[in-house]
């Protein structure tokens, strides 16, 4: 979801609760939930703040009654388990790619074991044949550290996880938000053992690796320091 | 030298334990959360902890709070997205001894792991 959409989905929310709480007495704006505050145990992230100027959406007192108080709106729930499920998938994918790299460097080693075990035969003591047996061992040396490049390239997976589940979080909030203003009474389900603490620097992870170990290097370094003097 | 990983994506658990692998440590064992990491820990033997910050059930920092309430000793190395200052000050704080932000390469994995054991 665009910032754009956040932003004018609560727009429209903050303009339907004006308008319900000016008819019904419901509960104030500043009890809206934050859609940019974390999970319980985790820190606020950085999130831009809403533009000044809102982004046009249809009059929301009138999309809000439109639909009766009774019914829950099942597009955002859906979209949850919906990017829930891409996490999943991708995780499930990511080990098949890791399985088949395992495989390679099995394979690999297996070609080494053969390729030195040749390298002794009587009949390849040619200067000719055991340089040639070299190149091949250092072609499968080259072909190996390849894979686990590869495999080590894998970590983008679980940083986009995180990343969707803070998006997940958002819609979360967003979405409870709303049921909460049409007065259904329902809730997102979202059972305790699935709850995690977000990363809030995670929007700003990108995927080159040890981006960021200077940085870590330093603080480390600056606490150990600080330690010793004390 | 056995060393115990936890993190709650299987695809990190792997890289890692590859990792630890490639640099001569074998001998590996792994958990999905804090919670199960204590149960591991509870099974004797371990003599390294290499854990993730954000996970379920039980996050990093509260597991490594409860493994230094009774073992201060055990070298504990985090490897987290997590990269604030004020988040990798918390995690030493809590009795993390060296810290590594992901994506990691492998050679820094080694780096922070020979010096904790050096």
């Amino acid at each position: 979801m665009e910032q754009t959409e956040i932003d004018a989905l609560m727009t429209m929310g903050k303009s339907s609760k004006k308008s319900k709480t000016a008819s019904s007495g419901a509960k104030p704006a500043s009890e809206a939930p934050d859609v940019n505050a974390p999970a319980a145990d985790a820190k606020p992230a950085p999130v831009a703040p809403p533009p000044a100027a809102p982004a046009p959406v249809p009059p929301p007192a009138a999309s809000a009654a439109a639909k009766p108080a009774t019914q829950k709106p099942e597009q955002p729930a859906r979209l949850i388990t919906e990017i829930g499920s891409v996490t999943s998938v991708t995780e499930r994918e990511t080990n098949k790619v890791m399985d088949k790299l395992d495989m390679i460097s099995r394979l690999l080693d297996r070609q080494k074991d053969l390729i030195t075990g040749m390298m002794g035969n009587e009949n390849a003591q040619n200067p000719a044949i055991q340089s040639a047996i070299q190149q091949i061992m250092g072609a499968s040396s080259d072909i190996q550290n390849q894979v686990y490049e590869a495999m080590d390239l894998m970590q983008f997976q679980d940083i986009t996880r995180q990343k969707l589940e803070r998006i997940i979080h958002h819609l979360r909030q967003i979405h409870d938000y709303i049921l909460d203003l049409l007065g259904t009474g329902f809730q997102t389900e979202e059972q305790e053992h699935h709850k995690v603490s977000l990363s809030r620097t995670i929007a700003q992870t990108g995927t080159t690796p040890d981006e960021n170990k200077p940085h870590a290097d330093s603080v480390v370094e600056e606490f150990m320091r600080a330690q010793k003097k004390d | 030298m056995k060393i115990l990983v936890v993190d709650d994506s299987s695809t990190m658990r792997r890289i890692i334990i590859n990792t630890l692998s490639r640099i001569g440590y074998t001998n590996v064992v792994e958990a999905e959360h804090g919670k199960a990491g204590l149960e591991k820990l509870a099974q004797g033997g371990i003599e390294m902890i290499v854990t993730d910050w954000n996970m379920p059930e039980m996050d990093g920092l509260e597991f490594v709070g409860v493994v230094r309430s009774t073992d201060t000793s055990i070298p504990i190395l985090m490897v987290t997205t997590n990269a604030a200052k004020e988040d990798i000050v918390s995690a030493l704080q809590a009795g993390v001894n060296n810290y590594v932000v992901k994506p990691f390469t492998p050679e820094t994995l080694k780096e922070k792991i020979e010096s904790l054991l050096g």
